[in-house]
């Protein structure tokens, strides 16, 4: 058992924001599906998910994604090599840093965008 | 128990069949791919736009143009195969009664191969760039 330590996180987070990631990506395709009925529907519904709840639930997905990514990262790290699996928490929390030197330029693009309203 | 082989020799040693270690390869193998392809997807439809301006004309324009034909239906395989059997590891170990596990597993894994059917039919609805230019000067002659 890892008895609550960063690896348990690691992979509590890794669970959770992965069940976003298919909940958001099953809504996504569905929504994308629309412009095969033509634009009137395509856009109508294009425009609800362009309302700022959605957006900035899409900030959301963003980060979960990310996470998602490089946490995946340290996984296939931990699972190919033994330098990996010693250093696993040292990572983990590389990931954390990492994650927030791309997502925090990636907050400071898009939240002035959804406050401007378009 | 998936998360808990380290090795690729582990896992065959973990793997009660093939079949599972085919999905550990492929959940390594996907993951890789997918962390190029999702945020490369991210980055051009979220950073180098503003996706509130994402419409119509937007959408058709991607689904028309061949690289991003093939780029989207690799990313929409991969991501469906990926969350199928990241979903699969997360019902078999939080349900443990074996009939509930299968009724969630068929309703959950039907209604992901419906929307991956509905994803591939809109990736192959629009005409290709150019074969839509031709169609349209037909038409205007």
């Amino acid at each position: 058992m890892y008895r609550g330590r960063e690896g348990q996180w690691a992979f509590i987070f890794h669970r959770v924001s992965g069940l976003a990631i298919l909940f958001y990506l099953l809504i996504h395709v569905a929504e994308l599906a629309a412009a095969m009925w033509g634009p009137q529907y395509s856009n109508a519904i294009l425009g609800f998910f362009h309302t700022p709840l959605f957006r900035f639930g899409l900030l959301g997905v963003i980060a979960a994604v990310l996470y998602h990514a490089l946490n995946g990262l340290r996984i296939i790290f931990m699972d190919f090599t033994g330098w990996g699996v010693k250093h696993q928490a040292k990572i983990w929390y590389g990931v954390f840093g990492v994650f927030l030197v791309i997502y925090i330029p990636v907050l400071i693009k898009i939240v002035p965008e959804i406050f401007r309203g378009h | 128990m998936a998360t808990r082989v380290r090795t690729l020799n582990d896992a065959k040693a973990a793997a009660s069949n093939n079949f599972e270690l085919y999905w550990w390869v492929f959940m390594r193998v996907s993951g890789l791919l997918l962390v190029f392809l999702v945020l490369g997807h991210i980055y051009m439809q979220n950073i180098a736009i503003n996706s509130a301006e994402i419409d119509y004309d937007y959408v058709v324009s991607r689904f028309s143009n061949p690289t991003w034909k093939i780029y989207d239906i690799f990313l929409l395989g991969l991501t469906m195969l990926h969350g199928a059997n990241g979903l699969r590891y997360v019902l078999d170990d939080y349900i443990k009664n074996l009939s509930t596990r299968f009724w969630v597993k068929t309703i959950l894994f039907t209604l992901i191969a419906a929307i991956f059917v509905v994803g591939s039919i809109t990736l192959w609805s629009f005409s290709f760039q150019e074969m839509g230019d031709v169609v349209r000067s037909v038409q205007s002659h």
